[in-house]
């Protein structure tokens, strides 16, 4: 059996070009895939992330029906039941906040907007919002001493052409549904990776907006992060079993964004294109290469098959030598690929200067691309099969050459 | 019992709508431990003729039998294994493959035939001494002279102990010294081991070294005789 390996791996290297070129067609393939699957993974997972770290977590409460009409008839109490439940170990952190619909008005322009009232000293524990405000030149992040102040983004604040320290009216309607309008000092500016979010949401203590509303001790909603993401429906269920309360709604961030969940699906069918591409180059260059190579080598065959070699030989060989072309263009692709993603899944591809709108996804404008284990065995298996497909006709016909033909064909 | 026994044996090829008569009626037998050889003219018939003796052409009609077995009706498989076993071919030229080296290609019909790997190359090392090319055995073909090459082939032609060696003008392509220090070579496994040697020839001096001449002439035998 030595022999057919040795064979086979030195008639790959007969005609060194070509075989270099179909190698290289593979690895390249196997290249832009895995650096295109690294690419939007990466993207997929910081816009998943994005989202869960600026805004929904990965588990919220709300009263029922808070989630499609966030109006403020819709608040619940911290019960000891929820206390309890959600002290669990698999929870990392918790924080409430209320939530209500308003407008912004500076001197210069006013706009619709969201008012989160958060807890500063939990909101740390659970959303990113701290590490986006910006620390310096004034700017800060909301405390638990703060009353009548907000939280900006630097993008709302130049739309509406704010300063720090800028009194800014918020208005928006309490229980009573009377229409309120309270002055608020801006004491920081935040930046997150999200455009849409920047534009509508700013921040404002709880206790404030628990006064002034007439709430109470009542809340919009609690969010949660846990500390394994894989288990949060496990700890979703478990929530909704102990506490147990008809009037409540405890949501995933799945159940809160089913628009991102159908645009990760969307980006990962498009990996299908890649894989079509690969396909398309493998079986193209293999197939072609080796009906070259089978016609070089016709007399040679025929002498193999004169002295007795069985055309299940024959075929095996070209299969073979099939096999170690694809295995080595893969090899080297994935070789490539890998390396590549790793530098870049740490320096980052900056978006930034082509475009703005990357951050309108949600992804932020620097991408850290980062290979998926499983798509690198796709890819394998892939290569694999498509290499065997298209060996199959030249081997067929290797096997097949009449000795006698062959013979007279040098 | 004659190793070869050919009956009657005619060969028609079609060759674009016109029918060639290259084999008209051959009766032929070959015995054991011959070293003979079957001359004529280019175009008479010869490599038809050891074509079909080795199982690598069907005849159109008559029998071909070795060693008592009619293999008229032998399907590919017992053919490809027929030539395997029981037949060394040595063709004019090209008959290596290029990327094994000289060992390695004898080796090879030791592969076909399922022999262990130390037998192999205990064997085919052996062979290659015997035909004078000790020094030779790692060199790929395309680093052998013509005269080695034609050597490599004999030894693969006998290294699986064939019932017969089949050449088809094996000296064609040498000039006449190397030829005939190749034939030197084959009269001497002819005469030490036993092995039965047939040619094709249109060379005289293999005419003249063979101890049987075949004649053929536009495919029937015209004249036969034993030295
Ligand atoms: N495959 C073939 N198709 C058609 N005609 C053939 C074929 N092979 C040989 N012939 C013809 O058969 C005759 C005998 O050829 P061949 O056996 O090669 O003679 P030799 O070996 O003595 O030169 C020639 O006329 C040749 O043209
Ligand atoms: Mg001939």
């Amino acid at each position: 059996m030595k022999i057919i390996f040795i064979m086979g791996w030195r008639n790959l290297w007969r005609n060194k070009r070509r075989s270099l070129v179909v190698i290289s067609s593979i690895s390249l393939g196997i290249f832009v895939m895995i650096f295109a699957m690294g690419f939007m993974n990466g993207f997929n997972v910081q816009m998943v992330e994005n989202t869960i770290k600026t805004s929904l977590g990965h588990i919220a409460i709300h009263r029922k029906g808070f989630q499609d009409d966030m109006k403020l008839d819709y608040n619940f109490k911290i019960t000891d039941t929820i206390l309890q439940s959600l002290n669990d170990e698999e929870i990392l952190a918790y924080a409430p906040r209320v939530k209500i619909h308003g407008m912004i008005r500076s001197s210069e322009a006013s706009g619709g907007i969201m008012i989160v009232g958060i807890d500063p000293e939990k909101e740390k524990n659970i959303s990113s919002i701290y590490d986006y405000t910006s620390k310096g030149d004034g700017s800060r992040f909301l405390t638990n001493e703060d009353e009548e102040a907000v939280l900006i983004s630097s993008s709302l604040a130049k739309k509406l052409d704010l300063m720090l320290g800028d009194k800014t009216v918020l208005m928006f309607q309490d229980k009573n549904k009377e229409i309120i309008g309270v002055g608020m000092r801006i004491v920081g500016f935040f930046t997150s990776p999200i455009d849409s979010f920047d534009k509508f949401i700013v921040f404002t203590p709880i206790k404030l907006l628990q006064n002034i509303t007439g709430l109470g001790e009542n809340i919009s909603e609690i969010t949660i992060v846990v500390k394994n993401s894989r288990k949060i429906n496990n700890i979703k269920q478990k929530l909704l079993t102990e506490i147990n309360d008809a009037d409540l709604e405890i949501l995933s961030w799945k159940d809160m964004a089913p628009f991102l969940v159908s645009a990760v699906n969307l980006f990962d069918k498009m990996m299908y294109i890649f894989f079509m591409i690969i396909f398309i180059t493998v079986i193209f260059s293999v197939a072609n290469t080796l009906i070259m190579a089978i016609m070089e080598r016709f007399h040679e065959i025929g002498v193999m098959k004169s002295i007795g070699t069985k055309p299940k030989r024959i075929f095996s060989l070209i299969m073979f030598e099939a096999f170690n072309l694809g295995i080595v263009g893969l090899a080297s692709g994935i070789i490539l690929g890998v390396i590549f993603i790793q530098i870049l899944g740490i320096i980052g591809i900056d978006f930034s200067f082509y475009m703005e709108s990357m951050r309108s996804w949600g992804s932020g404008s620097i991408i850290y691309p980062a290979v998926k284990t499983m798509d690198i065995v796709v890819a394998t298996v892939i290569v694999i099969i498509t290499t065997i497909i298209a060996a199959l006709y030249p081997a067929v016909k290797a096997a097949r050459i009449k000795p006698l033909d062959a013979l007279h064909y040098v | 019992m004659s190793i070869i026994k050919i009956e009657n044996l005619k060969k028609t090829y079609d060759s674009n709508g016109i029918a060639v008569n290259a084999l008209r009626g051959i009766n032929l037998k070959i015995e054991n431990g011959e070293f003979s050889a079957i001359a004529g003219p280019s175009g008479s018939g010869k490599t038809t003729l050891l074509n079909i003796i080795g199982g690598l052409d069907k005849p159109t009609s008559g029998t071909i039998s070795l060693s008592g077995e009619i293999i008229n009706d032998y399907n590919p498989t017992k053919l490809s294994d027929l030539r395997l076993n029981k037949i060394g071919f040595i063709f004019q030229a090209y008959n290596l493959i290029p990327v094994l080296n000289a060992i390695e290609n004898v080796e090879y019909v030791l592969l076909l035939q399922g022999i262990g790997s130390s037998e192999r190359t205990k064997r085919a090392s052996n062979i290659l001494k015997e035909v004078g090319l000790e020094k030779e055995m790692n060199r790929k073909p395309a680093k052998l002279s013509g005269g080695q090459q034609q050597r490599v082939a004999v030894a693969r032609a006998i290294v699986s102990e064939p019932e017969i060696v089949l050449a088809d003008e094996p000296t064609a392509n040498l000039d006449q010294d190397t030829g005939s220090a190749l034939l030197d070579l084959m009269h001497e496994l002819n005469k030490k081991k036993g092995i039965t040697f047939l040619f094709s020839t249109h060379d005289v001096m293999v005419m003249d070294r063979s101890e049987r001449l075949v004649y053929l002439r536009d495919g029937i035998i015209a004249e036969d005789k034993t030295k």
